[in-house]
């Protein structure tokens, strides 16, 4: 990256792949990169050097419009702000991600994915109706609806107290094995990396592997 | 249709749905709702008022049009006229010696066709003592109607027989008020209006006789116009063509100024909605930009971001089209409802003009002003979710200023639109933008100022202060906006007031309503003693010789207009076709101004002439030039040392030529006067002339009144578009601060967290708008006092002075007014908890 004159390498030789089915916590220090790598895997942001391939797509060669239709029908999102769109319902916000990929039943699954966040009596409401908790848990049925690959979330609880943080994510993870799918999360909460699977420890733009555990999932 | 079933229209029109509802779409709907109401309600009032205006003051003219020739016009014309619905009236003029036994009196023949007068009434006693007039056409064939002062100066009365020519008539009424009656304090003699059918039997019509014809027509205005657009071209040199406002009078003038002072007012009004729009457009583009990116972050490509924002804005703008054309509408009707009785307008007339102006209006600036910002937001990167959103991109665009393009191009269009002046809107458009660069420079300045003042006052000013400086960037932004505001309201006010009271000027409360003419020599000492017993407000009484202009540079000019007017030329040089009012004088009068040469001394003892600028150019005389003229048989000469700009509108005597004493002063002269006679002195003033009936006497009190109608009614229209002016003035002004609020919100949030207290708050809120409108009050001063003295001196053509009373009104009014409308758009998040601040913006 360059800033004004000074050329600034935040990410330095990182090799990662994540498997299919793979819960990957990257972990790691205010500044250390998370946040960017996180960006460089979703095809949010492009490398200036170095290649990053997500289902074989290419994303460094590919162009914004291309990096948005790879994120349409493989990608799911969860962000520590929550972002959901102010203007629309908990119910529109969830289907959203499904009428971009143009599935005809986004709204049944949503009504559904809403149930199984608890939020089945919510679904008219709009995201400053709703406390901080219910709008993550809002998000996450969102992440799930295009049943999307490969889910990237960042800091999911930054934004939460330790008991809305653990529901939430009782219910990413429970919601992640029902549909199977490979989650990438950003997080300096040992806690919560501790139940994913794998752990990469990114220090000052190097990434660092620990050791491989079978985390258990309650 | 497919279209309706695809998601980015639901999502669309989702969007639109909620936030229409939720209120988060007010402010820019406002703002089109705001342009296209000014627009439609000033086009269309304006409009109206214009169309009210005109056809009272027609009644100056007895028509819409006049066509004014000495011989018989075209029948083609008149077939034309026909053709085109008009309404048509004609009369015959002349001066006649009209005898009633021994008695005879030189009087102005006015020959009325069945319908005249089109336009205002003819109002006729039937009593002798010309009380209770009736408004009417023309005298019935064999009678005629009669001024009161010809009965008085020939002793008659009604029933009496009056001979025209060779023809008797009976007078059967007293004229109280002639509509078109002529403004000259030369006419020839007290008016009698006869029958146009009488006039033939007269015999007065004679091969070389001195006869004027008048064709009054009148009608619809489109009709009108394209009479106007045909016969334009068609007439010649000797013939007159002309409506209220080609007339030299202190009404025509009156009116023009009027005209155009509504056409700037609404001209102004439109690029205070502009702001409006532009502002709030902004203001859209970065409320949606969290969307956007969520949005994008979720796959959506640009192409459907695009599709699903240009239908969520056109779906938006046509909403607000709609709901501003019902509002300016209503405006309008108010407004003329309010002044129905000073200006009764014809409301069912309703013209597609104002409508199509508005639409059109709303588009542009739906479009114009919002494409950048647009584009800007549809190029949102997905990548803000997580880095956060920046307010203004660093764009090419944002790097050259070429945003502005279409938002400078769009105002061009607009004032092009409303003016249908190529030349008054790039005026107004450079200038405009000539005055924002100084201003931002300026604002900036002072804004660096304030904050080193601030630094030393108060925790509140310290903290107001701050914030300005900080943001800079913004606050420029928003600085220009209500500098702008707060200038156009300044100028609108400013020019209104001048022109209101150069109105009053013109007709003070001493303004001459009578003329004494045909004062001989000897009565000179008289009349002076009489206006001095009675202490009477009178002009100095000036000589009149009666001479004709016969030769410039010894080459002969044309006597009398011939037979074959056109061809005049071939004769010899062309000439006045009449014989002239001379005068001759040591000093300059009052109302007059030298353009060219010197007035003369008093010493001076070569002859000299000082000459009228329109008749020396009509004439081709140039300074230096020699006239000739003849009075009975004696010629003499004089070379041309200065030409004069007249001020035909002063009620007073004025002259095409004006010699030094030497020249004139040993022909015998009649004197003439104008003087205001007040309602105590006018017994006194019956009675002196009763001691001198020679002296004649011209009573304009009536038309004076008439005059003083119209300017009043002028005056209202001219408030009343202030103040739909200012409506819109204020609007900006809370548009621009409800587009700032955000940011405070955030700001608010941080101070509270940090402990800061609900007063300081509520002070540093206060101040830093309060300095805010100063700074811009003050700057909209200077830029008004510019722009005023632009305008009154290329577009009035009024005299120039400064204006420092309102500059402390822009300044206090600024500063109070700004700081009102910040505070109340701030009240409630000021009394908000922190935890509800808190929660709302992080």
């Amino acid at each position: 990256m360059t800033l004004e004159n000074k050329t600034l390498n935040l990410l330095k030789e990182i090799n990662l792949a994540v498997h299919a089915g793979e819960t990957l916590a990257i972990v790691g220090s205010s500044g250390s990169g998370k946040t960017t790598l996180l960006s460089l895997l979703a095809g949010l942001d492009l490398p200036s050097t170095g290649a990053v391939y997500l289902k074989n797509h290419p994303l460094h060669q590919y162009n914004e419009e291309q990096r948005s239709a790879v994120r349409a029908s493989h990608v799911g999102f969860i962000f520590q702000q929550f972002l959901l769109v102010n203007s629309l319902t908990a119910l529109e916000n969830v289907m959203l991600p499904g009428e971009l990929a143009n599935m005809s039943n986004a709204k049944a699954l949503a009504y559904d994915l809403l149930s199984q966040v608890g939020l089945g009596d919510r679904f008219d409401h709009f995201p400053s109706q709703l406390s901080g908790g219910e709008q993550q848990r809002v998000a996450i049925a969102r992440a799930f609806i295009s049943r999307p690959d490969i889910l990237f979330a960042d800091e999911p609880t930054g934004n939460l107290d330790s008991e809305t943080g653990k529901t939430v994510t009782d219910l990413l993870f429970a919601l992640n094995q029902e549909f199977g799918t490979t989650l990438v999360l950003v997080t300096h909460d040992h806690k919560l990396a501790l139940r994913c699977q794998r752990r990469v420890v990114m220090d000052s733009g190097e990434l660092e592997e620990q050791e491989s555990v079978m985390a258990s999932v309650s | 249709m497919m279209i309706f079933s695809t998601s980015w229209f639901k999502q669309s029109i989702r969007l639109l749905r909620h936030e229409l509802r939720r209120g988060e779409l007010t402010i820019i709907c406002l703002a089109i709702t705001l342009a296209v109401a000014t627009v439609f309600s000033l086009a269309g009032f304006s409009g109206h008022i214009k169309q009210g205006l005109l056809s009272k003051s027609t009644s100056f003219i007895a028509a819409d049009r006049v066509l004014q020739t000495s011989r018989v016009i075209d029948p083609l014309i008149v077939q034309k006229s026909e053709a085109l619905a008009l309404q048509r009236a004609e009369q015959v003029l002349m001066s006649s010696m009209v005898f009633a036994g021994e008695k005879m009196q030189l009087a102005a023949l006015k020959a009325v066709s069945a319908h005249y007068p089109l336009r205002g009434e003819l109002l006729v006693s039937e009593r002798p003592d010309a009380s209770q007039s009736q408004s009417k056409n023309s005298p019935k064939p064999g009678t005629v109607w009669v001024e009161a002062k010809l009965l008085t100066s020939m002793g008659l009365t009604l029933g009496d027989k009056l001979e025209v020519g060779v023809s008797s008539f009976t007078i059967t009424g007293i004229a109280t008020q002639i509509p078109d009656a002529s403004f000259s304090v030369f006419s020839s003699g007290p008016a009698v209006i006869l029958n146009i059918l009488d006039i033939q039997g007269t015999q007065l019509i004679q091969p070389a006789s001195r006869i004027s014809y008048k064709y009054l027509f009148a009608g619809e205005n489109d009709n009108i116009e394209a009479f106007d657009t045909w016969l334009k071209p068609q007439v010649k040199d000797s013939q007159r063509w002309y409506d209220i406002k080609s007339q030299q009078t202190p009404l025509a003038n009156a009116l023009n100024r009027a005209e155009k002072y509504l056409s700037l007012a609404s001209m102004l009004g439109i690029i205070l909605a502009a702001v409006a729009v532009a502002v709030a457009s902004r203001r859209y583009s970065q409320r949606h930009q969290p969307t956007v990116a969520v949005f994008k972050a979720m796959g959506a490509s640009s192409a459907y971001i695009q599709k699903l924002y240009i239908l969520h804005w056109t779906l938006l703008s046509l909403f607000s089209i709609g709901l501003g054309l019902v509002v300016g509408y209503a405006l309008q009707q108010i407004g003329l409802y309010a002044m129905r009785d000073q200006l009764p307008v014809n409301v069912s007339n309703t013209s597609w003009y104002p409508l199509i102006v508005a639409f059109v209006t709303g588009l542009i600036c739906a479009i114009a002003f919002a494409i950048m910002p647009l584009k800007q937001l549809i190029s949102t990167s997905a990548l803000s979710v997580i880095r956060g959103f920046s307010s203004e991109q660093n764009t090419k665009f944002g790097k050259y200023g070429l945003q502005y393009v279409p938002a400078i191009a769009a105002l061009f269009s607009l004032l092009l639109l409303f003016s249908r002046d190529l030349v008054l809107a790039a005026a107004l458009l450079v200038g405009g933008l000539l005055v924002s660069l100084i201003l931002l420079s300026l604002g900036r300045l002072l804004m660096g100022a304030g904050r080193v003042a601030g630094s030393r006052a108060g925790k509140s000013w310290h903290l107001a202060m701050a914030n300005l400086k900080r943001r800079a960037r913004e606050n420029s932004v928003q600085l220009i906006s209500f500098t702008i505001a707060i200038q156009l309201l300044l100028m609108i006010l400013v020019i209104r007031s001048a022109l209101i009271s150069e109105w009053q000027q013109q007709l003070p409360e001493n303004a001459a309503n009578r003329f004494l003419i045909n004062i001989s020599e000897q009565q000179v000492p008289q009349v002076n003693k009489f206006i001095e017993q009675n202490k009477l407000f009178a002009s100095a009484l000036s000589p009149v010789v009666r001479g004709r202009l016969s030769a410039i540079n010894d080459e002969k000019v044309v006597k009398k207009v011939s037979k074959d007017e056109d061809k005049a030329s071939d004769q010899g040089r062309r000439g006045v076709g009449r014989e002239l009012n001379l005068t001759w004088r040591n000093e300059l009068p009052k109302e007059n101004i030298i353009n060219e040469g010197q007035w003369w001394s008093k010493q001076s003892t070569e002859p000299q002439v000082s000459i009228e600028q329109e008749i020396a150019s009509r004439l081709d005389i140039t300074l230096g030039d020699t006239l000739t003229f003849q009075i009975g048989s004696e010629t003499f000469s004089a070379p041309v040392t200065s030409i004069r700009e007249v001020n035909w509108q002063s009620l007073q005597p004025n002259f095409y030529m004006i010699f030094n004493p030497q020249v004139l002063q040993d022909f015998p002269a009649v004197y003439i006067s104008s003087l205001h006679v007040p309602q105590a002195s006018k017994a006194a003033l019956q009675n002196f002339l009763g001691q001198h009936p020679t002296i004649s006497m011209i009573d304009i009190d009536a038309m004076i009144g008439q005059l003083r109608d119209v300017i009043d009614q002028v005056s209202v229209a001219v408030e009343f578009i202030l103040v739909l002016v200012v409506i819109a003035g204020s609007l900006v002004l809370v548009a621009q601060v409800q587009a700032s609020m955000e940011e405070r919100e955030r700001e608010l949030a941080i101070l509270r967290t940090l402990g800061a207290k609900g007063s300081l708050l509520r002070n540093s809120v206060l101040f830093e708008f309060v300095a805010l409108g100063a700074i811009a009050g003050l700057m909209a001063s200077l830029a008004m006092e510019l722009a005023v003295y632009v305008l009154q001196s290329q577009v009035f053509d009024m005299s120039v002075r400064f204006h420092f009373e309102y500059w402390l009104l822009g300044i206090v009014a600024g500063g109070g007014f700004v700081g009102l409308i910040g505070l109340l758009s701030c009240w409630r998040l000021l009394n908000m908890s922190s935890v509800t601040l808190i929660r709302r913006t992080m």
